[in-house]
């Protein structure tokens, strides 16, 4: 019928997936690759969705939910280290000259 | 061109659009925006592929959650600026080189294309109907019933993360 077909999804994630490597290496402010990774999550996500489609038991949707959860996770204690790093070196850049991580 | 591969195209190129952008953009405040929009196309992605349960737990969280969190990160975190009559935005951020992010995201993504191009013949083995149905009571019931133990490992897991996450916070003095 008028389903999309299974490939533009994949596509659409690959993408996603190398963007959000590509911010990863590309940005020195550790907000900027946070957010990298959080994109790369999304890809796998959205991987995990589109699979499931064809899934009666939808494991796929259920395993994402986990995911959707261990994102979030981590992305708030993710924030509280940079928080504290920002008040020690006062300089949130990876690579910086203060900091020299 | 029927309306299903139209809004589709139309979604994805919103994500792809804003994920680029966010890759552009050297301004933090520009990339929130732009993740936002790229959220925003997702959760789209997600009502195209019949998970309409995910595309609303994915604005909650991201929109209404995530993205809240990185703009308190960008505000607690922003260096004040040395002159104070400088209202310029100066939200800009630094960059590694060019040449080994753009090349290597770059390689990865062909890499990702060839594969799946190869793999495309075997995708048309997936023997199962697509569900076209709501996927929300069947995620509850299985929520609750099969995967009961990891729905709750992953709230412990919340939570312990939470009151890990205002711990570290905390000043130290």
């Amino acid at each position: 019928m008028n389903d999309i077909p299974l490939g533009y999804f994949l596509i659409v994630s690959a993408l996603l997936f190398s963007v959000g490597l590509g911010i990863m290496l590309l940005k020195r402010n550790m907000i900027f690759v946070l957010m990298g990774i959080e994109l790369m999550l999304n890809a796998a996500n959205l991987n995990l969705i589109a699979f499931s489609r064809q899934d009666d038991q939808m494991q796929g949707i259920v395993f994402s939910v986990f995911v959707l959860v261990i994102g979030v996770c981590e992305m708030t204690v993710a924030l509280a280290i940079i928080l504290q790093i920002y008040r020690h070196f006062k300089n949130i850049d990876l690579g910086a000259e203060k900091s020299r991580f | 061109m029927n309306p299903m591969i139209a809004s589709f195209l139309i979604l994805a190129g919103l994500t792809c659009a804003s994920a680029l952008a966010m890759a552009w953009t050297k301004n933090l405040l520009h990339a929130a925006l732009a993740m936002f929009l790229c959220m925003l196309g997702l959760a789209g992605l997600y009502v195209m592929a019949y998970a309409d349960v995910m595309a609303v737990a994915h604005l909650l969280i991201y929109v209404g959650g995530v993205l809240i969190l990185i703009l308190f990160g960008i505000m607690l975190t922003h260096t004040p600026r040395t002159d104070p009559y400088d209202v310029s935005n100066d939200l800009w951020t630094k960059q590694s080189g060019r040449f080994w992010a753009l090349s290597i995201s770059l390689s990865i993504f062909l890499g990702l294309l060839w594969i799946l191009n190869r793999s495309m013949a075997s995708f048309g083995m997936l023997s199962g109907e697509i569900q076209r149905s709501s996927k929300l009571t069947y995620l509850g019931l299985a929520l609750l019933t099969e995967y009961s133990f990891a729905f709750e490992l992953a709230g412990i897991f919340l939570l312990i993360a939470l009151v890990g996450a205002t711990y570290i916070a905390k000043h130290h003095e």
